[in-house]
């Protein structure tokens, strides 16, 4: 276990030593959350609530959704696929630790240096700039703490799945595109999936994206009720143990497949 | 002429290995499409809510995002420099394009062509005639010259902007992750600026001109007569923020330090 | 005027330090500490046309930075270079148009396609006609042995292949002036002893001027004449490695090799009187005496052994050109 909190920490260091990013991010990501509080606006007009949303929970989301992908977004499935096509992964497999652990304890670190150094902070400038309402519920706090953790798992086995694939397609830098483009959409992080006509939210009840931003963003907006948050807790963790199967699945088949072409 | 035929040859050494990888082809084109499909989910889904966005209609927003995507659809092809730093700063790759008698930045631009993004064109323009038909717009002869002015100055304020970012990495030694970040800014040119606060509308005009890739050049073919200065400012501004950004560059290859130190 | 003139050439770069742990990391958040550090520090020289110079110096030295202020990659911060009667950085694109470049770690060709795809595309970068391009190329195509590779893509070849494809490739527009960094890093002898032949025949056939940087000294050895040592980025020697030779590698060593075991101590006793010095290897199998270049010496010190131990092996050496660098090095100013 030691090893991958020194991982943790390593990354977290690593990501010190770019702070430029930080305070640039923080700004970009406060236009890019301003811009859709104006598009949002712009849609509301003089309607009060939009599918039980108001507009101000509507900013809520928006700004919540943006700076939670600050945490639970990474670039691991880039990284992987950088080193399978770079031949580094067969040294990393000697190695005495889980390749897909330290890649998962990786994405932490840095998931927990953007929520400290980017996302808090960002999260108070925006405060400053545009009406939000915090929560003053210490139980939809934490409710909202535990969901967040969960959509990290959830992305980043995603990625880790994307990033598996490279043993078998070589060039996948498309795939990883389309991946984004799809969370981007169906994780709820543009449009609250209850936006969404019935039947296409029907299709993605199956599916995990929404585990990744419509649900903490929904608890954090108090748009979901006690019960339906417990519930959405349970979809999302239910979601982190399926998905352990075809990574699981995936990885052997990379393993044998990286024997057979010597890596 | 010179600059011109090397286009032309590393064009033909791009298809040519391109075309190996047939099938990465194919799935590049389709996250691309992917990619625009997704944007026009979005307006779809946003006007199942509402009828009207800052006045403008569900069609006209179309439109514009079919006019975005052509310069957009360029500029990814031809402008691929969004990991610059990484990979020609910190990878030193730099060193060898620096060795070359051709301009630096061009070099670059012609190594990293993307040509299946070209494809973006043609969707664009398919989406304008799909909204236009709806809109019963009707297309005078000079129309088409006046698209082609607009879309090259899009092209230019864009590949100004990212180009501007770029050199970044010839004074500040960080990485920096502006570029994937600046993609989403791009975004807001798409949407009509009289929906956002006048700050932002400054910004998307005069500082990152992100509104003259979408929505002021399509105002004029939307006959939208309250934009039409702005419409006619389009090219200016590309060339303007270009020549800016290539006199930057220059400047910033001066201080380029070299790789590996 | 010679090929490359440099007059007080000094490159600066600001070394940004971190402070160690978490807290200190904390602290390079809001100001970082640096310094302003001289990688070539006030250097002068000059070489002339079709001369053949070794560049060396150890990691760090500030020969990479030379060599990229000379090719126009770095702007220098003060003093002058003149290359082929141009300012690199400045006429950077005429300029580059008379030199070539071999940087040994960093390919100069495109990955994907094969290598004469790659020789073609090169050929009109450097708008070098088909007609010089054909008398030139074959000739070096032909010497460096590399036209079974030709329709091999690059991502194919092994390093001593790619090697040899990289040297061909600068040559291309048959430059004047040709920059080689770390041209044999990692490569085998025959491929090394390759590289040399030709760089020896382009030069007398085309005199063209070589600048090589190398960590190995055979290199240099096979190919120079004149060396330029640089330290902390300045030029601690610049002349003829003959004379570095016999400045330096003033004595000879005599390596013996015993049939008996032999004791240091024993052979210090034999050769009482003469100016010696005995050193022994790790296992103690070889025995080496240092003296100085005089026949009468080495003659007794080999008589006067003998009689001590039945002998099995044994060779006089010169001091090797690598002894004397680092002496050099580890002594300081020549």
């Amino acid at each position: 276990m030691d090893k991958y909190i020194e991982m943790i920490r390593i990354r977290f260091l690593m990501m010190l030593a770019y702070r430029t990013n930080y305070y640039t991010g923080i700004l970009i990501y406060s236009i890019n959350i301003g811009a859709y509080y104006f598009l949002w606006n712009a849609i509301y007009g003089d309607k009060q609530e939009i599918e039980g949303l108001s507009v101000l929970q509507m900013t809520t989301y928006v700004a919540v959704a943006w700076m939670a992908r600050a945490f639970y977004f990474n670039n691991i499935d880039r990284e992987m696929a950088d080193e399978i096509k770079e031949g580094k992964v067969a040294v990393e497999l000697i190695r005495p630790y889980s390749y897909l652990g330290m890649k998962t304890m990786q994405g932490l670190g840095e998931g927990l240096f953007r929520l400290l150094f980017f996302s808090v902070p960002g999260m108070v400038i925006v405060w400053l700039i545009f009406p939000i309402a915090f929560s003053a519920e210490p139980a939809v706090w934490l409710l909202f703490l535990v969901s967040i953790t969960l959509s990290f798992f959830i992305n980043t086995q995603i990625n880790l799945l994307t990033g598996i694939t490279t043993f078998f397609l070589f060039n996948n830098t498309g795939l990883i595109r389309a991946k984004r483009v799809v969370i981007d959409l169906f994780s709820g992080l543009l449009l609250p999936i209850s936006f969404f006509p019935v039947w296409a939210q029907s299709i993605m009840g199956y599916l995990p994206f929404q585990g990744i931003s419509y649900i903490p963003s929904m608890i954090f907006t108090n748009g979901f009720t006690r019960v339906e948050a417990i519930e959405a807790l349970l979809f999302q963790a239910v979601w982190v143990l399926i998905l352990f199967l075809p990574i699981h699945l995936l990885w052997t088949l990379a393993k044998k497949q990286l024997i057979i072409q010597g890596g | 002429m010179f600059y011109f035929s090397m286009f032309f040859q590393y064009v033909a050494q791009y298809m040519k290995t391109r075309l190996e990888y047939r099938a990465d082809l194919l799935v590049e084109i389709f996250s691309d499409l992917l990619f625009q499909a997704v944007n026009l989910i979005f307006i779809i889904v946003v006007f199942g809510h509402t009828q009207f966005l800052g006045g403008w209609s569900r069609e006209e927003i179309i439109f514009i995002y079919g006019f975005f995507l052509v310069p957009y659809a360029l500029f990814s092809a031809f402008f691929n420099i969004w990991d610059f730093n990484e990979r020609y700063i910190v990878k030193g790759e730099l060193d060898r394009i620096l060795t070359r008698p051709i301009h630096s930045l061009f070099q670059i631009i012609l190594e990293r062509m993307e040509l299946e993004s070209l494809f973006g064109v043609f969707t664009g323009v398919g989406v304008m005639f799909y909204a236009g038909s709806k809109l019963g717009l009707t297309v005078s002869w000079y129309d088409p010259f006046v698209f082609v002015l607009f879309v090259v100055g899009g092209v230019l304020v864009y590949g100004g902007i990212f180009i501007l970012l770029a050199c970044i990495s010839f004074w500040a030694d960080a990485r920096t992750s502006i570029m994937p970040m600046m993609y989403n800014i791009g975004n807001y040119g798409r949407y009509p600026v009289d929906i956002y606060n006048p700050v932002i509308r400054f910004i998307l005009t005069w500082i990152l001109p992100f509104a003259f890739v979408g929505v002021y050049p399509s105002a004029y073919f939307l006959g939208r007569e309250e934009w039409y200065s702005y419409a006619f400012l389009t090219p200016l501004i590309g060339v303007v923020f270009f020549i800016l950004s290539i006199f930057t560059w220059n400047e910033g290859v001066k201080k380029y330090r070299g790789a590996g130190n | 005027m010679g090929a490359i003139e440099v007059r007080d050439l000094r490159k600066e770069f600001k070394a940004y330090s971190s402070r160690s742990g978490l807290k200190g990391a904390f602290r390079d958040l809001l100001t970082r500490n640096y310094k302003v550090i001289p990688a070539v520090n006030d250097i002068s020289f000059s070489v002339k046309q079709g001369e053949m110079v070794g560049y060396i110096g150890e990691n760090g030295a500030g020969k990479s930075t030379t060599i990229k202020m000379l090719t126009g990659i770095l702007e220098p911060t003060s003093g002058s270079v003149t290359v082929n009667n141009m300012n690199p950085h400045r006429e950077r694109e005429r300029f580059v148009q008379t030199i070539g470049v071999v940087f040994g770690q960093r390919s100069q060709l495109w990955w994907d396609i094969a290598v004469q795809e790659s020789f073609r595309l090169l050929k009109k970068v450097y708008k070098v006609s088909d007609e010089d391009y054909n008398n030139h190329m074959e000739l070096v195509i032909k010497t460096l042995d590399i036209g079974p590779l030709l329709d091999k893509p690059v991502r194919k070849l092994s390093l001593g292949q790619r090697m040899r494809c990289e040297l061909a490739a600068a040559l291309i527009h048959n430059p004047p002036l040709l920059f080689l960094d770390e041209p044999t890093i990692g490569l085998d002898v025959l491929v090394k002893l390759k590289i040399r032949e030709f760089l020896k025949e382009i030069n007398e056939k085309y005199n063209t001027t070589i600048l090589l940087t190398t960590h190995d000294l055979t290199d240099i050895e096979a190919l120079c004449e004149r060396v330029i040592m640089l330290d902390e980025g300045q030029i601690i020697y610049d002349g003829a490695l003959k004379s570095l030779k016999e400045k330096w590698g003033e004595g000879k060593e005599i390596q013996f090799q015993f049939l008996e075991p032999a004791e240091l101590k024993t052979l210090e006793e034999a050769t009482s009187g003469l100016q010696v010095k005995w050193e022994v290897d790790e296992k103690k199998q070889v025995f080496t005496a240092f003296t100085e270049d005089n026949e009468e010496t080495i003659s007794q010190v080999i008589a006067k052994t003998v009689m001590a131990f039945r002998i099995k092996d044994v060779n006089i050496d010169e001091t090797s050109t690598e002894e004397i660098i680092r002496n050099i090095y580890e002594k300081g100013m020549v």
